[in-house]
């Protein structure tokens, strides 16, 4: 048999595409194993990975078809009618029937590649047309096996592991054909065997006993749409009639005929590639589904997470900004030194600057007193010592605002919203920090907030130099300090000459040195005044803008580092599934399915 | 029919059980709550909504034993089986009339319909015979298939044609295997409720699991097991009704009453005139001729041999040792202890130290001063006025000169202190107890949701707001310094001598203590000083941390340096003050992080030995005891 043209091949099937998504979902799917909800989509994925891998490279071989159906159903006689001879033991003697699976193979298909021992199976072959291209097996029924979890009460039935074994065999197959009666198709314990293996398998309903029993298939289909399965066509016919008929070489009946048909066109050739191709689709669709289950509860506490990282941050950073603008605030003398030390750098060759440099070496000799606290090292340009051990970290930090309690506080706000997005040890620390993590972590921060502020500090003294070291200003000063000393030396002059050596009074002698020079120091501190203060002027604000800037520079952050890692981590996971799902719905949307009869678990849920 | 079974007159026994199973029943209500909280009972899952669940011990306790020990002895009869195997149109048959639609759509019968024999109606409580349902009466035979999911009706008819035998009620019940597990559980609970059950089982269900677990709950509570094996291909499949009853009977363990074949005929089927035939031969008696009434042949059955084996058999798994309620308290027992190991290990863990900074003494000071004030001399006034002013000019030169601090600063810096102190405290005691519910699951399950769901941060500015909320002195410790002191000078009248005598030498040093305010020592402080500060005995603070005595060098020094037995009364009044401080932390602990969640625990330990517990046992002791005899 050839399978007929009219159905495409899953037209628009991108190969490369789809081996890309899975590449993706592979490396998504493990990317973040210290996070549960990961871990859980992982092993969701452990459990999809082998079908799709599978399914992609066994593109064209035949399809392994597994009858499944409540026990006495019919399962059996209908394979035995499929297969055209009683290749499986069949009947009413005694329930189960089917113990032991049957698998029916057409004489030259290879089925090598099928656990046949793993699962216990029987293999039989065949020459009917309609297991042809198909690998047929009967499989266990599920609804015999007791409860595991009811207590073993020494039943014959306690040795029924014909569930166990149905659950082994399932895995192998293809395509799921379930075989119900009026009596059975609302069974519980089947409907929970599909459940869990529709996923990426289509299927096909047949309704059995059409002799004895009406014809159900209207409220069959409702029951599945309960149950989130699409079923487009349900096939209705007697098993024993067919079988006989097969047997006695009889033209089938139309139910038959119509099942032999449709598994003709749907499930062999081309069409088998359609059906692996559609079912990885499926799968891998509905392995994203399941993820975006366990991920969907947890994306408002990630976020809320991130959220609460950056409100700890900002708590602390503001009390770091108050603690940090009081301290440059009140280090008036330092700052003074600081500016000064400047200026006087920068202004040579002039008499001014002269005594500007003289009253500098006379300040140097006055003994500096010692630079207080860490803001007081920064300012005086001193290194940052590392922090002690144990407390002495802590205490440490104190002189930036930030004590022990408050990053405590902050971390333990931050565990208990780390806990509701399911975040915990290894991902983030503790409350408290043992030893070397406050070590380290402090250390940081010191030495970033030195870096920052002694940066700040640079730059602020830097404006202020440039604000007032204009020509003019210095120019002035020197004239002004100039004039000074050309005043003062010119009256001495005056009356050396026109009043001793012309008109004959008498000198002063040294005394009118010592004059002028108190009225040279005088004026130049005057002077130097002037200047420094104009230098000051404002001071107060700039520090206050320097501290607004503390809250960008992220100082803060070695303190609850592994809690901003952990949201970051976490919401980029989440943000993937969002993407991997675009992806695979692009995929999809280019691909012609074509017209089926075949059932399958609906896209989006029931 | 078993023949151990006591003669059928034993009336007087199961009046003597009606007050047992009524306070038993009394004592499992209220154990229940308590089990389901300690997990003995599983909650209700959600796709099942009905009225008693299982087929155990409370099944039969509630749904048997309690509504039919003490009222008319009527006979329940129910017809019962997996989804479309006919069970409707056997009772349409059995009631001799069209009560439920019986339809080729399976899982169609939601509701349980009860045929009532004429009269009894008026006589009988249908909501206490079967328990969780409500009654309602019959309109058509539509009646069965109507009802939202999670409806608990059973729907009641008097018989029309008057054929039904006085005490027979029957019942049609929904199916035991099908999708709708809500439709498991009201068959489970008619099953609980009913004396005779008419088991309808196909060629295809009779070895279906879910069907032998139903009928196997059934055989095992007592209940008296009609087999009707429905759609038989007749005569074909005769032969092979012996072997399906074989395999039903070992399974189940049930002792069928009688069994029976309905051949597979759609016209007799649509006629409602389906027969029945006897197989006597599967059960011990001699082959039957033809089809006989089953409607007949129940209405002959000896009830009142039937009624009393159901309520021993319902009673025989109530007091089972290993299934019963017996094992039901073990469970609560060995629940109970698991959660007296989590009490202890919360114990263990959630202990914080909470190291509070030194008090400002003055502020404690002040208040001995105020209650001392009173009692002394008019020169010792004097003399202290003209210190207490020189006193602060001197602090006022001192703070200008930027070496004393004021006291407002120094409480604004103690009270910031103070805060992070109890914020460290807060945030260790958080961390311990997310530690404890890492170790213990059950301590997880209880301190959870609180520990994951609460908002940390409110917690935290909770804390801060009752801080700030706290004056520095407040009434209540006014009244406790005050109370102190007048205890002791009543109990010492001579030290408060001592007291006034020390005072004149304390007044004179006076003016350099607030320079002098160092830290003296550690002194471990009676749990007196918390007398009336509890907030709840499950929080409780015990004062043993460190409070720092505050004692001056000089001035008040003195007192506590020189007087004997001063010491531990000053010890004990900045005690006083630090604990009334540290309420802001318990409180805040008890009232807004941990809510009932500690009571619950402790009720949880405690489950295991309520009186309830042992007075069950005892009950249960005495039926079985009865039951043997």
């Amino acid at each position: 048999m050839t399978p007929p043209d009219s159905l495409p091949a899953a037209a628009g099937f991108d190969d490369a595409g789809f081996d890309e998504l899975v590449g993706s979902l592979d490396r998504w799917s493990g990317s973040l194993s210290e996070w549960p909800p990961a871990r859980r989509v992982r092993a969701e994925w452990d459990g999809v990975a082998g079908r799709l891998d599978r399914a992609r490279r066994e593109l064209s071989r035949v399809l392994v078809v597994g009858v499944v159906g409540g026990t006495g159903t019919g399962k059996s006689t209908l394979v035995n009618a499929l297969a055209g001879r009683d290749v499986s033991p069949a009947g009413d003697v005694a329930r189960p029937t089917t113990v032991a699976p049957v698998v029916v193979v057409a004489r030259d298909v290879d089925c090598s590649w099928l656990d046949l021992a793993g699962i216990g199976a029987r293999v039989v072959t065949s020459d009917a047309p309609a297991v042809a291209n198909i690998v047929l097996v009967d499989c266990p029924d599920p609804d015999t096996q007791g409860d595991d979890a009811a207590p073993a009460a020494g039943r014959p039935s306690d040795s029924n592991r014909n569930r166990d074994l149905l659950e082994r065999i399932l895995p192998a197959c293809d395509v799921l054909l379930l075989v119900a009666t009026a009596q059975k198709y609302r069974s519980w314990s089947v409907a929970r065997e599909v459940a869990a293996y529709a996923p990426g398998r289509p299927l096909i309903f047949v309704q059995t006993h059409a002799s004895r029993d009406a014809d159900i298939r209207d409220d069959w289909r409702r029951e599945l749409e309960r149950q989130g399965i699409e079923a487009p066509v349900i096939h209705r016919l007697d098993g024993l009639e067919a079988f006989r008929r097969a047997a006695a070489g009889l033209e089938p009946e139309a139910g038959f005929l119509a099942l032999v048909r449709s598994i003709d066109e749907e499930l062999v050739g081309r069409a088998a590639r359609r059906v692996r191709r559609t079912g990885a689709l499926d799968l891998a669709g509905w392995f994203l589904r399941q993820a975006q289950g366990q991920l969907e509860p947890l994306r408002q506490p990630v976020a809320d997470l991130a959220s609460g990282v950056e409100s700890e941050r900002r708590r602390l950073e503001g009390l770091m900004s108050r603690a940090v603008e009081t301290k440059l605030r009140v280090s008036r003398p330092a700052w003074q030194r600081v500016l000064e030390d400047e200026l006087v750098e920068r202004w040579h060759g002039g008499p001014f600057s002269m005594f500007l440099h003289a009253t500098a070496a006379l300040g140097a000799l006055w003994p500096r007193l010692r630079p207080g606290g860490f803001v007081g090292r920064v300012l005086a340009g001193q290194g940052i010592a590392p922090p002690a051990s144990g407390d002495g970290a802590w205490q440490s930090i104190e002189e930036v605002g930030l004590s022990e309690a408050d990053v405590e506080q902050s971390r333990s706000v931050l565990v208990g919203l780390a806990a509701r997005a399911g975040v915990g040890e290894p991902l983030v620390g503790r409350t408290r920090l043992d030893a070397a993590a406050v070590q380290s972590s402090v250390a940081t921060l010191l030495e970033r907030t030195g870096r920052w502020l002694a940066a700040g500090i640079d730059r602020l003294v830097s404006e202020r130099r440039d604000r007032s070291e204009s020509r003019v200003a210095r120019l002035v000063c020197e004239v002004a300090f100039a004039a000074m000393i050309v005043a003062v030396l010119g009256r001495a002059a005056w009356n050396f000459f026109h009043g001793h050596l012309w008109l004959g009074q008498g000198t002063s002698g040294g005394g009118f040195l010592q004059e002028a020079l108190v009225w040279i120091v005088l004026w130049g501190l005057v002077l130097r005044w002037l200047v420094f203060s104009r230098i000051r002027a404002g001071l107060a604000r700039d520090v206050t803008r320097l501290v607004d800037r503390l809250p960008g520079a992220r100082l803060v952050d070695p303190l609850v580092a592994d809690f901003a890692a952990a949201a970051e981590r976490t919401a980029a996971f989440v943000a993937e599934a969002d993407r991997l799902d675009a992806r695979l719905a692009a995929l999809a949307a280019r691909v012609d399915e074509g017209r089926s009869s075949l059932g399958r678990l609906a896209r989006r849920g029931p | 029919m078993d023949s151990r079974d006591p003669p059928p007159d034993d009336a007087s026994l199961h009046a003597a059980w009606s007050g047992r199973v009524g306070e038993l029943c009394d004592l499992a209500e209220r154990l229940l709550p308590l089990a389901m909280e300690l997990g003995v009972d599983p909650p209700p899952p959600d796709d099942a909504a009905g009225p008693i669940d299982g087929g155990d011990w409370r099944g039969q306790l509630f749904g048997k034993l309690r509504p039919q020990a003490g009222g008319e002895p009527v006979l329940v009869a129910a017809v019962c089986g997996g989804t479309n195997t006919g069970k409707s149109l056997i009772t349409n048959v059995l009631a001799g009339a069209e009560i439920s639609r019986s339809l080729p759509e399976a899982a169609r019968t939601r509701r349980p319909v009860a045929s009532l024999p004429r009269a009894l109606g008026g006589r009988v409580d249908l909501a206490a015979l079967f328990p969780g349902f409500t009654p309602v009466p019959w309109a058509d035979e539509e009646d069965a298939l109507g009802g939202a999911e999670g409806d608990d009706v059973v729907v009641w008819r008097e018989d029309p044609g008057g054929r039904q035998p006085a005490r027979l009620i029957l019942v049609d019940t929904p199916d035991v295997d099908g999708t709708l597990r809500g439709n498991w559980q009201r068959a489970e609970a008619i099953r609980n409720a009913c004396d005779v059950i008419v088991a309808v089982l196909t060629q295809q269900k009779y070895n279906d699991a879910a069907v032998r677990d139903f009928f196997a709950a059934a055989a095992a509570a007592g209940k008296t097991l009609v087999v009707v094996f429905n759609m038989v291909d007749w005569p074909a499949q005769r032969g092979r009704i012996g072997g399906w009853l074989a395999t039903f009977v070992a399974e189940t363990g049930a002792a069928p009453l009688a069994v029976y074949a309905v051949p597979h005929d759609f016209a007799r089927a649509a006629a409602a005139t389906i027969e029945f035939h006897p197989l006597p031969e599967l059960v011990g008696g001699a082959p039957a001729a033809g089809p006989v009434d089953l409607a007949a042949e129940l209405a002959g059955a000896d009830f009142d041999r039937i009624k009393v084996r159901a309520m021993r058999g319902a009673f025989r798994v109530v007091v089972d040792p290993q299934a019963g309620m017996g094992a039901w308290l073990d469970r609560i027992e060995a629940a109970s202890r698991g959660w007296q190991d989590s009490r202890r290990l919360l114990a263990e863990e959630a202990r914080v130290r909470v190291e509070l900074p030194a008090a400002p003494g003055d502020l404690v000071w002040n208040e001995i001063w105020n209650w001392l004030e009173p009692r002394r001399s008019r020169i010792d006034v004097g003399l202290s006025r003209v210190y207490r002013a020189a006193s602060g000019g001197m602090a006022w030169l001192g703070r200008r000169a930027g070496l004393l601090r004021s006291a407002e600063d120094r409480r604004d810096e103690f009270a910031a202190e103070e805060l992070r102190a109890l914020k460290a405290g807060l945030a260790d005691f958080i961390d311990r107890l997310d530690g404890a519910a890492r170790r213990d699951p059950r301590l997880a399950a209880v301190l959870g949701p609180t520990l994951v769901a609460g908002d940390r941060a409110a917690w935290y500015a909770e804390l801060e707001r009752r801080h700030a909320a706290l004056p520095m002195i407040s009434d209540d410790y006014r009244t406790f310094v005050r109370t102190e002191l007048d205890r002791f000078s009543s109990e010492n009248p001579n030290v408060l001598r001592v007291v006034l005598t020390g005072l004149s030498v304390g007044s004179v040093a006076r003016p350099c203590i607030t320079v002098g305010l160092l830290v003296a020592g550690a002194a471990a402080v009676p749990a007196a000083a918390a007398a009336g500060h509890g907030i709840s005995t499950l929080v409780h603070t015990s004062f043993d941390y460190v409070v720092w005595a505050a004692a001056p060098l000089v001035g008040e020094g003195v007192l506590g340096l020189t007087v004997a037995g001063i010491r531990p009364l000053v010890e004990r009044l900045f005690a006083g003050w630090s604990a009334e401080r540290s309420r802001v932390l318990t409180g805040t602990l008890h009232d807004v992080v941990l809510g009932d969640r500690l009571e619950v625990v402790e009720r949880r330990a405690a489950a295991g030995s309520r009186e309830e517990v042992a007075r069950a046992r005892r009950l249960l002791l005495d039926g079985a005891r009865e039951l043997d005899a």
